[in-house]
């Protein structure tokens, strides 16, 4: 009998330790105490005097003690379940279960026929829409595009979650204006939940919330996050501090002050209503000193996010990170050299939902080939992180023997088995040179091209229900006619 | 009348052992003809495996299966198939001397096998004089020469000059493989056929009989 035997069922990673976790967690608590930030929404700001130990100064900000803090972080739920519009395409939230799906409201995109640098439409994201439905690496679906040709600014986020569920039947994760916006898409998901009790136990999406680093809560942030603990909506409050600029430039300050920034949400939510599904964010990143931009491509988000991964488990806390994004004006050699490294850090960190997967330009351009080649950068980095069993099938030592030396494997039963294990490319090419002369020596890109067409070509996701879709229009309606 | 030969092209397609054999049994029992079990059963499938491989909706080890069905049920017919001269012929391979490489050199010998062709395999390591004998023994209408090496290259057209020398070089078709191998060198040397992969070779041999 074996003793003493422990298993790696994945690839083990992680960038911190539990002693620095705890560094990085004191300080962010000294940083609440002594700092504070400031909260623009009244409602917030009673809850913080009337309610709690914090002190509230005459500007707006507001210190809080440890132990409040500490007494939040324990009433979070550490499991969310998504579900998609049909009650399907479960997405599990767990500690160290990885989710992926793209980023949302990119303002611009590539005209598929004319090539031409473009505002994105509602027509956009339906496509969008529909390749995420399709592709089998994405988990959840974030607009990619921006609907900028909505009838009013002000609604674009009601018009969006209806282009988004017109043609994609997987969980989402929504932005909104405001809490009225909110509001608003909340609704419509009760339509297809079947109400808000329903929603409350199986929310169909999340609430994409973000503070502005440094420690500031704006009006319409708090809005949402208040309206979110209402109804026991799912929400991240995400900083997106870019270091050297609205963060400390050292990878650990930074981690510290974004921390300081979740864990008053953490507080605040708890005051407004103990147990919301709330989730903690990051897009932890550099400005680029060269060319003064907010990077997605640089490896000091990789190992940011990977190490804020590290701290969201160890405060029992869900992650929403980053990854599958790069800089790159165009798919080539630097997206794919980008988007590759940040989503497979992004994979071992055991981060629960990964977005932005498939932005390029910094997150101003979106590209519908990039989710494609996205997909199949996934389902490498996912077969790596399935890790190697070991026992007595595995180890084949019956196999090898029976062939023995100068044997071969092809034509056994166990290759017939176990081959089917091994990732399988679809845009990958290891043909020999002759076949893919013969093939039309096509590059990555050519390829991704094609499939890209072909998708939206032939998958024609499941539709929603009439009544349904005429109540979740109505919705819509309504509020284009509010904001006339 | 109750053998369907599209049963049996069908149980070669999915790579059925067994049930290919006991339906080619079953048919040659019936009087079904060994022409037709070949032209309207198995090759049939074989066909089908070949083009699905070609547009990659099968895998090596699933086509592998497939052609170990064929020559498995093959096997049961095959002295009757000998006295028809039906059967796709002969073929005898091998792996040049200094060459220890095996698994490319197989693999192109199982879909030969697959394909209906009776091989010769000779093995790894083999002299150019094997090569020469084995044609004058066998009588092969193709003769597969592999080579893994730039080392071991050469010995290729050495083979093909061996068998002018011995006057029989007309009398089977020459096709070469491996890595370092490319069409341009096959020309040089007065090969028939280049081979780029295992999947091709078949292929490639039928077009080079077809156009005669």
């Amino acid at each position: 009998m074996k003793m003493n035997y422990s298993v790696n069922q994945s690839p083990q990673f992680r960038v911190l330790t539990d002693d620095q976790i705890e560094e990085i967690y004191y300080t962010a608590l000294d940083v609440l105490e002594e700092v504070g930030a400031f909260v623009y929404h009244e409602e917030a700001l009673e809850l913080f005097k009337k309610h709690s130990d914090a002190v509230v100064t005459s500007d707006d900000r507001v210190r809080i003690p440890i132990s409040m803090v500490e007494q939040a972080l324990h009433t979070y739920p550490r499991k969310i379940t998504l579900r998609g519009r049909n009650g399907e395409r479960t997405t599990r939230l767990q500690k160290d279960t990885v989710s992926f799906g793209t980023g949302s409201d990119l303002p611009f995109c590539y005209d598929r026929e004319t090539g031409e640098r473009r505002a994105t439409t509602y027509e956009d994201v339906k496509l969008a829409g529909r390749i995420v439905d399709y592709l089998p690496n994405y988990d959840f679906f974030m607009s990619h595009g921006i609907v900028r040709d909505a009838p009013n600014p002000q609604t674009y986020d009601r018009h969006q979650f209806l282009a988004m569920l017109e043609q994609c039947t997987k969980p989402m994760v929504l932005t909104s204006v405001d809490g009225e916006g909110l509001e608003d898409l909340w609704r419509m998901a009760c339509v297809l939940t079947g109400g808000p009790d329903e929603f409350r136990l199986n929310p169909m999406f999340v609430a994409y919330i973000e503070p502005i680093s440094p420690l500031k809560n704006d009006r319409t942030a708090i809005e949402k996050l208040l309206f979110a603990a209402e109804k026991g909506i799912p929400a991240m409050y995400t900083p997106c501090p870019s270091a050297g600029a609205t963060a400390p430039a050292s990878m650990a300050g930074m981690l510290v002050q974004s921390l300081a920034e979740t864990l008053l949400a953490v507080v605040l939510c708890h005051l407004k209503k103990p147990g919301m599904p709330l989730i903690m964010g990051g897009v932890t990143t550099i400005l680029d000193m060269k060319k003064s931009t907010y990077s997605y491509g640089a490896p000091e988000l990789s190992l940011a996010s990977a190490a804020n991964t590290d701290i969201a488990k160890w405060l029992g806390l869900l992650m929403f990170s980053t990854g599958g994004c790069t800089d790159a004006k165009v798919l080539d050699e630097q997206a794919g050299a980008e988007m590759m490294t940040n989503l497979f850090y992004a994979n071992l960190s055991g981060a629960n939902l990964v977005h932005d997967v498939g932005y390029i330009d910094s997150g101003t351009n979106a590209s519908l080939e990039s989710l494609v080649l996205n997909d199949e950068m996934i389902g490498m980095s996912r077969q790596f992180c399935k890790g190697i069993r070991v026992d007595e099938e595995n180890l084949a030592l019956d196999l090898i023997e029976k062939q023995g030396p100068g044997g071969e494997y092809v034509t056994t039963d166990h290759t017939f088995q176990h081959w089917k294990e091994w990732f399988l490319p679809t845009l990958q090419d290891r043909s020999d040179y002759e076949t893919w002369v013969s093939n039309g020596s096509k590059s990555m890109n050519d390829r991704t091209l094609e499939r890209t067409q072909e998708i939206i070509d032939n998958h024609r996701p499941e539709g929603i229900p009439k009544h349904q879709m005429k109540a979740i229009k109505k919705i819509v309606e309504d509020a284009d006619h509010r904001h006339s | 009348m109750g053998v369907d030969l599209s049963k049996l092209s069908e149980s070669v397609v999915k790579g059925q052992i067994d049930e290919a054999r006991q339906l080619t049994e079953a048919a040659v029992e019936e009087g079904v003809s060994v022409e037709d079990i070949m032209n309207q059963g198995l090759v049939v499938g074989m066909e089908t495996v070949g083009q699905k491989w070609k547009n990659d909706e099968m895998f090596m080890p699933e086509v592998i299966r497939s052609a170990k069905a064929m020559s498995n049920a093959m096997d049961s017919i095959r002295s009757e198939l000998e006295k028809t001269a039906s059967g796709m012929g002969t073929m005898v391979i091998g792996t040049v001397a200094g060459d220890l490489h095996d698994i490319g050199k197989d693999l192109a010998a199982m879909m030969f096998e697959g394909a209906g062709y009776k091989v010769v395999n000779l093995g790894i390591d083999q002299p150019n004089d094997a090569f020469v004998e084995a044609v004058k023994e066998h009588k092969p209408k193709l003769l597969g020469i592999s080579a893994l090496l730039t080392t071991t290259m050469p010995r290729m057209g050495e083979i093909i000059n061996g068998l002018k020398e011995a006057g029989i070089r007309d009398e089977v078709a020459v096709i070469i493989g491996g890595a370092p191998v490319t069409d341009d060198f096959a020309k040089e040397i007065g090969a028939d056929i280049y081979a780029p992969n295992a999947r091709a070779g078949v292929e490639r041999a039928e077009e080079y009989f077809k156009a005669g």
